[in-house]
């Protein structure tokens, strides 16, 4: 009983980051306006499966994205993968720091701000300690943030009304 | 099962988001670089001794094509007047900070500002 549990969350995590990387693919081919600014539509699989089956399954997802996705990409390693995954493991530290917070219950929409905000953050701080230690680049993360904010609340609402068909 | 679309949770966690916005720009977009110490000022490649922003001076320098007026007062330092059709020089006003250049094209005269923290900028770096 206990390992055909396991399988069966195996299968969930398999489909939900297909999902994942298909977007995040998807998503890479779309032209955008400033280095760092993107949708991050795969946050919404990641919020979903947060939402719905908890931290452990949508870490999976997360890694699971970041990773195939790079190798699809050809960016596996590469100092866009390192962002990438800076960003992905603050934003599920985040994630996991707010489940752990007793009382009020976030939903869909605090979380996926959240994630989009520490993705943004921790990725900021990786490419400037990493790649570009200027100050100039600091102006540019008030910028970066308020895209983060902006497409954090977007997705998230659009979290919350699927998952309000799903119910 | 019936939930919100939105908790209260989530209202305060987009308040909170949206008030750190601004704390953002002013803290990243305010200027912290720094006052400077002297100014050093080229005439047609050469470069002068430095000159201390703390003596208040008002020092007329030949270019290339007639003499430039430049002023040094409270720290701070600019063109008052220049030879030049542009006048870009004049109008870019009081220049303090470390780091800060200024320059008179038609005249070859340029300065810039050192302060004590060696600082880069997008040309040094």
């Amino acid at each position: 009983m206990n390992t055909l549990a396991t399988t069966a969350e195996d299968h969930r995590i398999a489909l939900l980051a297909a999902l994942a990387i298909t977007i995040h693919i998807a998503e890479s081919a779309l032209p955008s306006p400033l280095p760092g600014i993107k949708p991050g539509l795969a946050n919404i699989v990641t919020i979903a499966t947060l939402c719905i089956y908890g931290l452990r399954t949508a870490a999976w997802v997360v890694m699971l994205r970041v990773v195939v996705g790079s190798l699809l990409l050809g960016t596996f390693l590469s100092p866009t993968f390192a962002l990438s995954f800076t960003g992905a493991l603050a934003s599920l530290i985040m994630l996991g720091a707010a489940r752990l917070i007793p009382g009020q219950r976030l939903g869909p929409v605090g979380y996926s701000l959240l994630a989009a905000m520490a993705h943004m953050a921790g990725q900021f701080i990786a490419a400037y300690w990493l790649f570009i230690p200027h100050p100039a680049l600091l102006h540019l993360f008030p910028i970066l943030m308020t895209a983060a904010v902006l497409f954090g609340l977007v997705s998230g609402i659009i979290v919350a009304a699927m998952l309000k068909h799903i119910q | 099962m019936k939930t919100d679309l939105i908790t209260r949770a989530d209202w305060l966690v987009i308040a909170a988001a949206i008030a750190l916005l601004p704390w953002l720009y002013s803290a990243f977009w305010s200027d912290n670089r720094g006052v400077g110490d002297e100014v050093h000022i080229v005439v047609d490649g050469k470069e002068l001794p430095a000159i201390s922003l703390q003596q208040d001076q008002t020092l007329t320098i030949q270019g290339s094509i007639g003499p430039s007026v430049v002023k040094i007062a409270d720290g701070r330092v600019r063109f008052l007047s220049s030879p030049c059709r542009g006048q870009q020089c004049v109008h870019s006003g009081w220049h303090q900070h470390n780091g800060e250049f200024a320059a008179c094209l038609p005249n070859r005269i340029a300065m810039l500002i050192t302060g004590s923290a060696a600082r880069f900028d997008t040309f040094s770096y």
